[in-house]
């Protein structure tokens, strides 16, 4: 057996091989950043000037010219909206993927709603606004045509499917050893659920409706079916409301450019918002966690 | 099926072959001790006395490669009573041949020309044979885990215990001559010690009986006299 | 004669359960010193067979477990000691396509008769695991509570009850000022105590323990198997085992299973000096290919 007298160099080739590998991938990053930088500029730089208190404070107007108002009630109504449809929507895609996860299992039927579940997140809004439309707007269901409610509706059957997906995902990550302690302890299946296995995912969860609750937010083409636009608030869902993404969509099409000015402040508003509940729930499930 | 523990069964069998080499160290050891009392050679029997260490060195040996085994293997069941089996042994290995020794001592103490007893001579003789066939197949039994041939073995020791009283009895019957008187109590004890040596195969015998049972049962004989 | 889960765990309030009275016969000499608490229960499994789907992993089995005695299981992977242990207390089935046919009772109460509430029988039979699994959520208390809490029980006494406990695994004085640190940041060894700790304030008669020291370093295990002599004077302890040392160590006696199938069964000295079987010989010598 020879003596080994001098470990070998790494050569000049690998070397350049490595900086080059690393070159791709920075550069792809940076591609994936940079409209992303952008995006968050442009909306800094064209809405962070509409933060005003009037523009909190008053509703919009209508008027072509002088103050056009703000968009006190396209907040409200968002955040109404989307009240009403993640009450909805989260418990009963929570309960959804709890069943495929705990009972479910690997059976036929599981496996066949766990496939249309997958085909629904992939269904575009609008089909959905469309359905309620037809289903309930049209035929004036409740003693109405456009409706907070129906909205609602419709950004439920939006943010379901990515709440059992998400939810499903995180409730398989809690380790079977867990489930199996609680049972050999003599806890009834239900138990199991509520005690351990709901606390030990609980943050997964949350951020999995979080996503679904950013995506709800943001889509305009239902809204425009079910509950199309108005520019008071009353908070009666069974009527007309302003959402958002409704009042960005109408004034963007202004030729005021004070009114698309308020359209980038509306945008802005509309991703702070996304970003407070984003904080919020993560600071809300690392306290519940023992960190 | 392959075999595991591959190093373990070399160790094992390495020491049982080191262990039953003593007793053929004590062969040899019977065998020139009883020469040097028959033609009361004492260069012979220096030898014998001295040639002990190496039998004293065996059992440490062997003691030591046992310890090692144990806590190194921690060997069950067969293995453990194999092991048991071996150190019992290599006691007995080493007292049989202290008793060889002591018969070799015996030698200068008898004198060159000591008058002697033809019919304890002969004794002296058989017994002398029946030690060395015993040790032998206290050997063959343990090697071939034989629990016949171990029990056989009771029977044989029988046969020496017989001689033994026999020569103590014509000792003690010797007559008036002081220099006789004198050398028939030196018989006695080297019978003793040949009697002494079957006994301890006897103890041999009873462990290959445990090897392959894994019961222990004393076997009849030693010395109590029937006649 | 049905347990339901809301009547106390106590068996002897339970019809057809016998008297804790069953110690009157006579000891092995060498355990005659020990005074039993006369409070135990024994497991007997007969004709068990265990299934997964199709596959058979117990084929036939008759068990007897004496109450207040270390029994350990011992057999190469896959003979079916792990899923025979489940059987007695009805975890197998919680498997998807695994089921049991056969007879388990603890003393006279068949586990496996119809309409039996099976949390009930997981209440007298607890279980400890391989790997320390205490709840990840859960302060130390809490997961001492867990069992309670979880079987809905409630009480005044729960402070109790989970001290208790934590004393009886030795655990006490290493965490008693901080009961409200998580479960989860003890060491392993302390972590299986703990699960222990947790299994014990259910309050059952028998424990079984499927490995559970494989994951622990020398000390902890142990340990954790001083523990289980202390614990055997008032439970009855099933402990499956793939170290033989292990079982050598902590068991009275010492079941040897081979495809399913009980090979041997006797007290343990004698399992390891001087077995019966040829295959019992082979396997704890460690001629086993």
């Amino acid at each position: 057996m020879s003596a080994i007298t001098q470990l070998p160099q790494i050569s000049a080739r690998r070397r350049a091989t490595d900086r080059a590998m690393r070159g791709v991938l920075w550069t792809a990053t940076g591609i994936a950043l940079i409209p992303l930088v952008l995006v968050i500029y442009y909306l800094i730089h064209k809405g962070a000037g509409q933060w005003t208190s009037n523009f909190f404070t008053t509703d919009p107007n209508g008027n072509f010219f002088g103050n056009h108002g703000g968009i006190r009630s396209a907040i409200f109504g968002t955040l109404e909206l989307i009240g009403i449809a993640s009450a909805i929507a989260i418990p009963v895609g929570i309960a959804v993927a709890l069943y495929l996860t705990e009972y479910g299992k690997d059976s036929l039927f599981a496996n066949v709603v766990r496939y249309f579940v997958d085909v629904m997140t992939g269904v575009p809004s609008i089909v959905f606004g469309l359905f309620i439309y037809i289903v309930l707007v049209v035929s004036k269901v409740g003693g109405s045509g456009f409706a907070g409610w129906k909205g609602a509706l419709a950004v439920t059957l939006l943010m379901l499917p990515i709440v059992i997906r998400s939810s499903e995902v995180v409730l398989l990550l809690v380790p079977s050893s867990l489930r199996e302690a609680a049972l050999a302890l003599g806890s009834p299946r239900w138990r199991v659920i509520t005690r351990v296995v709901l606390p030990t995912s609980a943050s997964g969860l949350v951020t999995g409706s979080l996503l679904a609750v950013a995506r709800g937010m943001g889509e305009t083409a239902p809204l425009l079916f079910t509950v199309s636009y108005t520019m008071t608030a009353t908070g009666n869902p069974n009527t007309l409301m302003n959402t958002l993404p409704v009042q960005i969509y109408n004034d963007i099409h202004s030729p005021e450019p004070a009114v698309i000015a308020r359209a980038w402040g509306a945008a802005l508003t509309l991703v702070a918002i996304v970003l407070i509940l984003n904080l919020l729930a993560r600071a809300i499930s690392r306290r519940s966690r023992m960190a | 099926m392959q075999e595991t523990r591959h190093q373990f069964r070399e160790s094992l069998k390495e020491l049982e072959t080191q262990t039953l080499g003593g007793l053929d160290l004590v062969i040899a050891q019977l065998d020139r001790a009883l020469e040097s009392l028959s033609y009361s050679d004492v260069e012979l029997a220096s030898m014998v006395v001295a040639d002990d260490d190496r039998i004293d060195g065996r059992y440490l040996e062997v003691h030591q490669g046992i310890l090692s085994l144990l806590a190194r293997q921690a060997p069950v069941a067969t293995d453990l009573r194999i092991v048991a089996a071996l150190l019992h042994a290599i006691r007995c290995i080493e007292r049989m041949g202290d008793q060889c020794v002591n018969v070799a001592k015996l030698v200068p103490l008898s004198g060159y020309e000591s008058p002697k007893d033809k019919e304890i001579l002969d004794a002296i003789e058989r017994m002398g044979n029946l030690a060395r066939s015993q040790v032998s197949q206290a050997k063959e039994a343990f090697a071939s885990r034989n629990v016949e041939l171990a029990q056989d073995l009771v029977n044989q020791d029988a046969e020496i215990n017989r001689l033994n009283r026999e020569i103590f009895k014509r000792a003690v019957e010797i007559g008036d001559d002081l220099d006789m008187r004198e050398w028939g109590m030196f018989m006695i004890l080297v019978a003793r010690c040949l009697e002494r040596i079957g006994d301890n195969t006897v103890d041999i015998a009873e462990q290959v009986v445990f090897v392959v049972t894994g019961l222990f049962r004393e076997m009849a004989s030693n010395s109590a006299p029937t006649t | 004669m049905i347990p339901d889960g809301t009547t106390s765990k106590d068996p002897t309030k339970m019809p057809d359960a016998k008297g804790p009275s069953e110690q009157t016969e006579t000891a092995p000499p060498r355990e005659a010193t020990r005074a039993r608490t006369a409070e135990g229960h024994a497991v007997n499994v007969s004709d068990l067979h265990a299934y997964y789907g199709a596959n058979e992993a117990v084929k036939g089995i008759d068990i007897s477990f004496p109450p207040n005695e270390v029994t350990a299981i011992i057999g190469p992977s896959g003979c079916g000691k792990s899923t025979m242990v489940r059987c007695i207390n009805r975890m197998h089935e919680e498997i998807p396509g695994a089921r049991a046919t056969g007879a388990v009772k603890l003393d006279d109460l068949d586990l496996y008769a119809a309409g039996v509430d099976v949390t009930a029988v997981r209440r007298l039979i607890g279980m400890v695991f391989q790997k320390a699994n205490p709840f990840p959520t859960m302060s130390i208390f809490d997961n001492v509570a867990a069992g309670l809490r979880l079987t809905g029980q409630r009480g005044s006494d729960l402070r109790e009850t989970v001290h208790k406990a934590l004393r009886s695994v030795g655990l006490w004085e290493e965490v008693k000022n901080r009961l409200n640190a998580p479960g989860i940041g003890l060491s392993g060894g302390q972590q299986q105590r703990l699960c222990i700790a947790r299994t014990v304030a259910v309050g059952p008669e028998v424990i079984l323990m499927d490995e559970p020291c494989s994951a622990l370093d020398p000390v902890a295990t142990l340990k954790v198997e001083e523990l289980i002599d202390e614990l055997k004077e008032r439970y009855t302890i099933v402990i499956v085992t793939h170290n033989m040392q292990q079982a050598a160590r902590v068991a009275d006696s010492t079941v040897f299973m081979l495809d399913g199938l009980v090979v041997e069964h006797g007290p343990t000295t004698e399992m390891f000096t001087n077995p019966s079987d040829e295959r019992t010989e082979r396997y704890v010598t460690g001629k086993f290919g």
